[in-house]
């Protein structure tokens, strides 16, 4: 379902957050395979798969119980396991993330999987920022809010006659 | 010449290459349409119209004493095609400033000219199809990310001299009304149609055919004929329009 994406590291991890941190700071598109602690000895090849959108987890899938979205999060379990890490475009993810059933919430995978709340809470705060959130709620409250509005708005002109000079487009600026 | 309208949008999997090319087709309808793949750096619209294999592309035009734009341009689905390559060494020879020539050569022979514009405004051979644009159609989705994207792209068109023909609320499941006249308040130019969600665009892209010729009696086909039909082109002189392009701003060489 998801096509091979360039395998960036793969290691044995014994905690998950700095993993996941680094992630979100790359604001990486990709996913990471988690096999299981039966695995790193070599006695099945389940694995659990957590995508990843601009470094926020967006789906959970675990092969071994083909269970989906946050049941797929406790079947992945706590570390120690091998964690190898995809870069793969955004484009590519576009698909699959529409799957609905693996979902998990943005900070679903830290707040299960490592003892690190205030993880959760970044990867949070960046998810309202960056992801393809559909809620119409969380739309209309963006679109009620005038002032950060305008500020886009006012920023994105400020950026354009900045660059125009850069750009060599100064000629097509109104005065 | 009409008419050059650049379809753009901030972000990528909009829908952006659909709606030029769905546009382009009920366009088609009244008007001699020529579709440009302006995205030279991620070029896709030659999968949505049947020319994955050909062999001259805008790459090959667009590089030092290359082809003319002729030998790039195809007749399908009753409009004139200029589709990109996606090889990234011929990316990476264009001189993208070359466009604006190859803009104007188009015009000269057009009434409508649909330039599809990267999903990004990055660089200055991503904004170019904005700058030489009569009118810029924005697509949304009804997502955050994508409508302050969308705003951004209206912004840096307003700045450069570039009117917005409207917006196109694209991917929408279930109502989205509120959201859609949220939204208008924020946007110069009229909302111009909300696309819902289908499978029939999946299915389209796969056939490497545009949605109107795939699925023309789907909601969101007839989502984009509204659209088309709201967009009303300026009637134009042709020679004033092709000038107008050879005298646009000139960036400097990559």
């Amino acid at each position: 379902m998801i096509p091979d994406g360039e395998l960036l590291r793969s290691r044995v991890l014994t905690a998950l957050a700095p993993a996941l941190s680094d992630v979100l700071n790359r604001r990486l598109d990709g996913y990471a395979l988690l096999s299981s602690r039966s695995s790193l000895l070599g006695t099945d090849d389940e694995s659990g798969v957590i995508t990843f959108e601009a470094g926020v987890p967006v789906l959970a899938y675990h092969s071994g119980t083909d269970r989906g979205g946050p049941a797929a999060l406790d079947d992945i379990g706590p570390p120690p396991y091998r964690f190898e890490l995809y870069a793969l475009d955004a484009d590519a993810l576009e698909l699959p993330h529409r799957t609905d059933d693996l979902r998990v919430p943005p900070g679903a995978v830290a707040e299960r999987l490592t003892d690190e709340p205030s993880l959760a809470d970044r990867t949070r705060g960046l998810a309202g920022e960056v992801l393809d959130d559909r809620s119409e709620d969380t739309v209309e409250a963006f679109l009620e809010d005038e002032a950060a509005i305008d500020d886009i708005r006012q920023s994105a002109r400020e950026e354009a006659l900045d660059r125009a000079d850069e750009w060599g487009f100064a000629d097509a600026i109104e005065d | 010449m009409v008419e050059a309208f650049a379809v753009a949008s901030g972000k990528g999997g909009t829908g952006k290459t659909t709606s030029t090319v769905a546009l382009g087709m009920a366009l088609a309808d009244r008007y001699d349409v020529t579709v440009v793949d302006a995205d030279t750096g991620m070029a896709n619209l030659l999968f949505h119209a049947g020319l994955a294999d050909v062999e001259t592309t805008l790459h090959d035009v667009l590089v030092k004493n290359g082809a003319p734009v002729e030998a790039a341009t195809y007749d399908r689905f009753g409009m004139s095609v200029v589709p990109c390559g996606t090889s990234l060494s011929a990316f990476e020879a264009v001189d993208s400033g070359r466009l604006r020539d190859v803009v104007a050569d188009l015009a000269a022979d057009t009434d409508v000219l649909l330039l599809d514009s990267p999903a990004t405004l990055n660089s200055k051979s991503a904004v170019l199809p904005i700058v030489l644009a009569d009118r810029v159609v924005v697509v949304l989705n009804p997502t955050v990310p994508a409508i302050s994207d969308g705003l951004k792209v209206q912004e840096y068109a307003l700045s450069y001299g570039s009117d917005i023909a409207g917006t196109i609320f694209n991917r929408a499941r279930g109502d989205i009304d509120d959201v859609a006249a949220k939204a208008d308040r924020y946007f110069e130019g009229p909302a111009l149609a909300t696309v819902p969600e289908s499978d029939a665009v999946q299915a389209a892209r796969s056939a490497g055919e545009p949605l109107l010729a795939h699925a023309p009696d789907c909601p969101a086909a007839a989502a984009f004929r509204t659209a088309a039909g709201r967009l009303s082109p300026n009637e134009g002189d042709a020679a004033d329009v092709a000038e107008r392009f050879r005298t646009a701003v000139i960036p400097d060489p990559p």
